[in-house]
């Protein structure tokens, strides 16, 4: 998980935005490479292994520096992981040292047994790794609001987010950037809140 | 799952150590220390030319996903990745639990000194890893560093 270099004064933190195919992750992952505003040097290349209809093979991966904060240089590194079924070994592969996940759901009510779907193959797949969700910082982005036929916000939340404990979640159209830096935002404050509370990261 | 220790000064400097001998007798260009996670632990060599942080991502990603293939096709001894360029090539050779060791080097230089050298520096290196690990966890860090006035807008949208 994260890691702390004290002699580089460093804080590396890995997010993986999940959720099923087609439902805007690799979007979110280019509306922040674009959008974010960053010191010269402090925003990363933006690497796709995708295939030529631009579907996600592996990963993508998105790596920017946040401002110092007291000293520290603090570096996220932004995964995607492939949102088709059959790359579920991929996905095991991508989860590995996670520190907090971004899990993306496609709005539209015909897609919803899919985000079901996805949603307990996150679980299972960090089960793989001796992870619990319930451990590890995430929040929900319900994404394609702008489509006619999305469901109410109401019915997603009972659907994904319906536990002992809520997570936030956001409403998003990250084709139009709206949303993406709300959610980004969110899951940083809740992983630097975790390890100041904690005293030390949680390595795996 | 075991866990990847805390590095200290200490540490980083005789990483650095260890990576800067093995450059001196492999003549590889760069080497990495990256963890399976795709984070950057050190670097050593020519590292401008190079994304070092890109690369530790993906050869992570490629090291699992070959260690994946070959437990597929029951293969139980399998510690290495080997990359041949016609410029440069690379050899990811497995150090510990969590790290990995990337070398970046010129198609001209031997891969057989280069596998013959890591091999050694791949055991210093867990050899330091394991010391560090040794200590007590959190040791020498204070995380109080890092707090946050208002955290909520660590990333900014441009305009």
């Amino acid at each position: 998980m994260a890691i702390i270099n004290q002699a580089t004064k460093e804080l590396q933190v890995k997010i993986v935005y999940y959720g099923p195919a087609m439902c805007g992750k690799t979007t979110n992952l280019v509306q922040v490479h674009d959008h974010v505003q960053t010191a010269a040097g402090n925003k990363g290349k933006l690497v796709s292994l995708a295939t030529s209809s631009d579907r996600t093979l592996f990963f993508d991966f998105l790596p920017i520096e946040a401002m110092s904060i007291k000293g520290f240089k603090t570096k996220f590194q932004l995964y995607t992981v492939p949102g088709q079924v059959i790359y579920n070994t991929t996905r095991q592969l991508v989860l590995r040292g996670v520190d907090g996940i971004v899990f993306v759901a496609d709005s539209q009510y015909e897609k919803m047994s899919e985000n079901v779907e996805s949603f307990n193959n996150l679980e299972e797949n960090l089960k793989t790794l001796k992870l619990n969700l319930a451990d590890i910082p995430y929040v929900l982005q319900y994404n394609k609001r702008d489509l006619p036929n999305s469901a109410p916000v109401e019915y997603m939340e009972f659907l994904l987010n319906n536990r002992d404990l809520q997570v936030p979640s956001f409403s998003g159209t990250a084709h139009r950037c709206e949303g993406v830096f709300e959610t980004l935002n969110m899951i940083t404050r809740m992983l630097l809140n975790r390890f100041i509370s904690q005293g030390s990261p949680q390595y795996a | 799952m075991s866990t990847l220790p805390q590095l200290i000064e200490e540490d980083i400097q005789r990483l650095d150590e260890e990576l800067h001998d093995f450059l001196g007798k492999s003549d590889a260009t760069t080497a990495l220390i990256i963890d399976q996670g795709g984070f950057l632990i050190a670097s050593v060599g020519d590292c401008r030319q190079f994304d070092t942080t890109t690369i530790a991502a993906l050869a992570s990603g490629a090291y699992l996903a070959n260690q994946t293939i070959a437990n597929l096709v029951h293969e139980a001894n399998f510690n290495s990745v080997y990359q041949q360029g016609e410029k440069f090539s690379m050899f990811v050779l497995c150090i510990d639990e969590q790290c990995m060791l990337v070398v970046i080097f010129k198609a001209t230089v031997s891969v057989g000194a280069v596998k013959y050298f890591a091999l050694p520096a791949a055991r210093s290196i867990a050899n330091q890893m394991g010391i560090a690990a040794q200590r007590e966890p959190g040791a020498g860090l204070d995380l109080s560093v890092l707090n946050l006035a208002d955290p909520s807008e660590v990333f900014k949208r441009k305009g």
